[in-house]
């Protein structure tokens, strides 16, 4: 284990450690970044970055330590390393770009104080003698990354554009990456420095895809694009420089478009693309695209790529890399739902896995973890989100760690919920995970924007589990890694006489004889405030001879003291919800995607009640749909009297018998479960 | 006087703050009226602005001599520089340097222990063979230490032969207040220093030098502990210049001064300083070489037996700090005199 410091605590110096750590990494070298060194006020993006390499010191064993930025070392940084000073056999070496032999004297002087003994001090500048940057605080490597992931998004070019902040004031720079994000034979990407990314997120170019400058590795992005091409007056810091190195060395085009000719200038070998973006799209269509690998091939050749090999910094560090493969190389699948306010995602995750040749492996939140390991899953308990945590993403950092320990390149993470995580994107682009997203539909309006969709471009294939009915689905996005499937049902339909013998056992069980049983889902009250409702739903079923009135709620639900006090009502928290509702004369429901289809599916007469928050689907949509075919009621949380009303007409004028005939007649679409599953194995048509 | 009396053009840059500028401060006292005197200051990258360290400027004040700064021309018959070193940030020297006799008075250990180089020496010995022309070019290491990393350098860089090597040390002359050491010594011990991390020895060695069954210790120049927030039991810690050192020396009878094991000091000026206030010093043996034992010589685990031992007998404590403090005379302002007389005086003869 490698651990790293840095000659200054400061921002840029952190980011030059980060981006060592990574290429490190990257060639298999056990590497740690020393905490002590991790300024204030880290992003969101560079704390996910560091994360998988961030220790403290006291907490590690490491036999090496090296410090970047060398030529400039702080008096508090000295005061950090006297740390090291106690043990006189742990070897430390010193990186730096010296501008004199005295700046050298100087750092090793500065070392030696400190630490008691003779630092190894490594002169970058003559280690890299053209330099892309003139002094980068980290070494610069140009690594192979290998080529780009074939996917099935029609098999473009993947172009990655790096623009200056500044360059969004010339008003024509816009409408042109707009036109060319129109163009066929690649697909645009941005990448922008400050407060590029959220300027064009509001203008009306927001479906532009727009990476900010730090958001992600530059080793991810050069393993993401085929071609980077680069505008602006110079070579846009160590970020981009890296990015540009590995893309050299992995065979991939790099375009020289800044005004001074910055790469070639130093002998890189880039393609000179023109300085005005609107002769960019002719330069790619007809200069690189019809050439691309072979253009590639003769960069990763070029003998300047040499002063950047990585092993040359290997053998100074005495660094052997390892190669070997993973002892368990056994390609996985892992499923990650997240969780809004109940257990679909998870639920909807559990029954495309039981159609799977393989058991796949779940990371699920611990609200869902007991009903997949007792449906004989594999389950990594991840973070639940709370107001309590300082940052709202700190939970998703935990799990980020927790997924990126389990999983490895080659495996496939199946993602199913609305908004795309940190930790999924991330963990797909830098692990090179094949990733899978279902995603349903039937987003309300405001649901509708770039901001939803911009992750898609890490997945491989997106599900979509289609609606029952055809006016409910909507294509949000369009391409060949888009796959509808039929609706994704749990339907373990139960005969006559399972029914018949499961209302004995409920009437056994909770000590009531009845005649009819009522049953109501409408959640634990996090998206909707069902209190009044389910009140009048007891007191309904207090008034009736032999009724039995079961209030169901998950295992991890909290329940309002008032449900208690009824004679006919029982509250039960239990995983078995829609067996259960089989039983019943009546059921009211929410009206989220599982339960919506299982009632139809297993032919349960229902009332629908839909919920309503910014984070859910358009219930009500959804439940009109059913209702206006006379398959299901729908009242609104408002409409009591409404509700009072269909309960009477359900169990005592034949409207639970008319609806269970009619769902008995219905044909419903072709159920997506086996589909969906033979998709994620690959092996769909 | 008369103006057959040699010239004598000293180099400087006046800005150096602590024991070197003290020392030229001296010197400048000592010899001011053997030959006609000219300060000569160079504006080098080391340091910023005109001000004289506050002991140059008081001396130079004293003497009438005036400071001329960045002379395109320095001719002399002695041209002294004193601390070469300060050229270490620079490629240039903007001066012409005419001389019989050029010496550069080496304050700085060319060697840090483990000969490792402790600047860019042969830079800043080029850039005066390039602007000098002399007939005759000398280093004067100012003790037996600094003499041994200069010729152990000049082993390892064989290109710099045309430099000789003075005969005898351009020593720091150390006219410092003698004080008479206390009869009942106590387990009171401090060390000062400015706050470089040179300075310091690691924590498992300043612990042992400094415990916390001794009845004091003081550490001044502590800043970069105190900046750190290190505690230590027993310690009074100080930032440099937070106290007056007199009063620093009235609060011990014991000064314990250890370097990190990559430095030493090339005269180690505080070690007399300490001597002369009357207390007993212990240091490393190289260190405590170079004053002839004055200084004790002991490692740092030592330490503890070697005070112990002076408490459990005051009467060699005594005698003990006595002798160092008369074996300071060898490094006094008539010493020193004595030394620079038969220098000049030769390069004068020579010139005749």
């Amino acid at each position: 284990m490698i651990l790293l410091c840095s000659g200054q605590k400061n921002p840029r110096n952190f980011d030059a450690m980060i981006l060592f750590a990574t290429q490190l990494s990257q060639r298999g070298h056990r590497v740690a970044i020393d905490a002590d060194f991790a300024p204030e006020n880290l992003d969101r993006h560079q704390k996910y970055e560091v994360i998988p390499y961030l220790s403290a010191s006291d907490a590690l064993e490491f036999d090496h330590v090296c410090i970047i930025g060398a030529e400039a070392i702080s008096s508090d940084v000295q005061i950090l390393l006297r740390k090291f000073a106690h043990d006189a056999d742990l070897p430390v070496t010193a990186l730096g770009t010296f501008k004199s032999h005295h700046n050298a004297i100087s750092a090793q002087n500065s070392l030696a104080y400190v630490l008691g003994r003779e630092p190894r001090v490594i002169d970058l500048a003559q280690t890299h003698k053209r330099p892309l940057l003139e002094a980068p605080i980290a070494p610069l490597c140009a690594l192979d990354l290998g080529q780009s992931e074939t996917d099935e998004k029609d098999n473009l070019a993947k172009v990655l554009l790096y623009l200056p902040a500044d360059a969004l004031e010339d008003p024509q720079i816009l409408p042109t990456l707009g036109m060319m994000d129109q163009m066929p034979g690649f697909d645009l990407n941005i990448v922008i420095a400050g407060e590029g990314k959220d300027r064009i997120r509001q203008s009306k170019f927001a479906h532009l895809s727009v990476f900010g400058y730090a958001e992600m590795s530059p080793l991810t992005l050069a393993r993401m694009f085929d071609i980077a091409v680069f505008f602006g007056a110079n070579i846009p810091g160590e970020r981009m420089a890296l990015l540009a190195l590995c893309m050299m060395q992995s065979g991939k085009v790099v375009i020289d478009c800044t005004s001074g000719a910055s790469f070639l200038a130093t002998g890189a070998p880039a393609l000179h693309g023109p300085e005005d973006m609107e002769g960019l799209n002719a330069f790619l269509q007809h200069s690189v695209l019809i050439n691309r690998s072979e253009i590639g091939q003769v960069m990763a050749q070029n003998k300047w790529l040499e002063d950047f090999s990585i092993e040359t910094i290997e053998r100074q560090l005495d660094l052997t890399a390892d190669t070997k493969p993973d002892v368990d190389a056994t390609p996985k699948t892992v499923f990650f739902p997240t969780n809004g306010s109940g257990l679909g995602h998870a639920q909807r995750c559990a029954v495309v896995g039981e159609q799977m040749q393989i058991k796949p492996t779940f990371a699920a939140f611990p609200s869902c973890v007991d009903m997949l390991r007792g449906r004989g899953f594999a389950c990594l308990p991840l973070i639940q989100r709370t107001d309590a945590h300082l940052e709202q993403y700190a939970n998703d950092m935990v799990n980020y760690t927790r997924l990126r320990r389990l999983l490895g390149r080659g495996d496939t993470l199946v993602f199913d919920g609305g908004y795309v995580f940190d930790s999924a994107y991330r963990l797909i682009a830098e692990l090179g995970l094949n990733g899978i997203w279902i995603r349903r539909g039937l987003w309300q309006k405001g649901q509708i924007n770039p901001h939803a969709l911009e992750r898609e471009t890490v997945f491989s294939k997106v599900i979509v589990p289609r609606e029952a009915f055809d006016e409910l689905n909507t294509t949000y996005s369009f391409g060949a890694h888009l796959h509808d499937v039929g609706p994704i049902v749990n339907t373990e339909k139960l005969d006559h006489d399972e029914i018949a013998s499961l209302r004995l056992r409920l009437a056994a069980q909770m000590d009531v004889e009845f005649d009819q049983l009522i049953v109501t889902m409408l959640g634990g009250g996090v998206a909707s405030d069902r209190a009044a409702q389910m009140q009048l739903l007891c007191n309904m079923a207090e008034r009736r001879e032999n009724c039995l009135h079961l209030i169901i709620a998950w295992p991890n639900a909290v329940i309002a003291p008032g449900l208690y006090g009824w004679k006919n009502t029982r509250v039960i928290q239990t995983q078995k919800a829609q067996a259960i509702a089989q039983a019943a004369d009546l059921t009211i429901s929410a009206v989220g995607y599982n339960s919506f289809h299982e009632t139809l599916y297993n032919q349960i007469p229902t009332i629908f009640m839909p919920q309503a928050a910014d984070y859910l689907d358009d219930q009500e949509r959804r439940a009109r749909a059913a209702s206006e075919r006379d398959l299901a009621a729908t009242v609104l949380g408002t409409e009591l009297m409404q509700l009072e009303r269909e309960v009477t007409a359900f169990l005592d004028e034949g409207k639970a018998d008319m609806i269970r005939t009619a769902l008995a007649e219905i044909d419903l679409p072709e159920l997506g479960n086996t589909s969906a599953a033979r998709l994620i194995e690959g092996s769909a048509p | 006087m008369t103006n057959s009396r040699p010239r004598i053009a000293y180099i400087l840059d006046p800005r150096f703050p602590g024991g070197t500028s003290s020392a030229v401060a001296a010197e400048l006292r000592a010899i001011h009226d053997m030959g006609r005197i000219t300060i000569h200051a160079i504006s080098s990258k080391m340091f910023k602005g005109q001000d004289l360290s506050p002991p140059l400027a008081e001396a130079t004040a004293e003497l009438g001599l005036n400071v001329i700064w960045d002379a395109p021309e320095i001719a002399a018959d002695t041209v002294i520089v004193h601390n070469p070193s300060f050229l270490r940030f620079q490629d240039t020297l903007e001066c012409r340097i005419l001389a019989r006799h050029l010496i550069l008075v080496t304050h700085e250990n060319f060697l840090r222990p483990g000969e490792v180089e402790g600047f860019d020496v042969a830079k800043c010995l080029d850039l005066f063979d390039q602007s000098s022309l002399a007939l005759r070019k000398s280093l004067a290491p100012i003790s037996s230490w600094n003499r041994e990393t200069l010729t152990k350098w000049a082993r390892m860089h064989p290109q710099t032969r045309d430099w000789d090597v003075l005969e005898d040390d351009w020593f720091n002359i150390c006219d410092f207040e003698i004080k008479a050491p206390t009869q009942t010594p106590r387990d009171r011990r401090g060390r000062h220093s400015r706050p470089g991390f040179e300075k310091f020895p690691g924590l498992e060695q300043m612990d042992l030098c400094f415990p916390p069954h001794a009845e004091r210790n003081v550490i001044l120049g502590a800043d970069s502990y105190l900046s750190e927030g290190l505690t230590r039991e027993g310690w009074q810690m100080h930032a440099f210049r937070s106290i007056d050192v007199s009063d620093y020396f009235d609060m011990i009878d014991f000064m314990i001064y250890f370097t990190a094991p990559t430095w030493r000091e090339s005269f180690g000026r505080v070690l007399a300083e300490g001597i002369a206030a009357g207390k007993l010093v212990i240091s490393d043996a190289q260190t405590a070489k170079i004053f002839d034992g004055a200084v004790l010589s002991a490692t740092p685990a030592e330490v503890d037996g070697l005070v112990a031992g002076f408490i459990a007998d005051p009467q060699s404590y005594t005698d003990h700090v006595t002798r160092a403090q008369e074996a300071l005379a060898q490094f006094s302002p008539d010493a020193f005199r004595a030394f620079y007389a038969a220098t000049i005086a030769q390069d004068y003869s020579e010139a005749a």
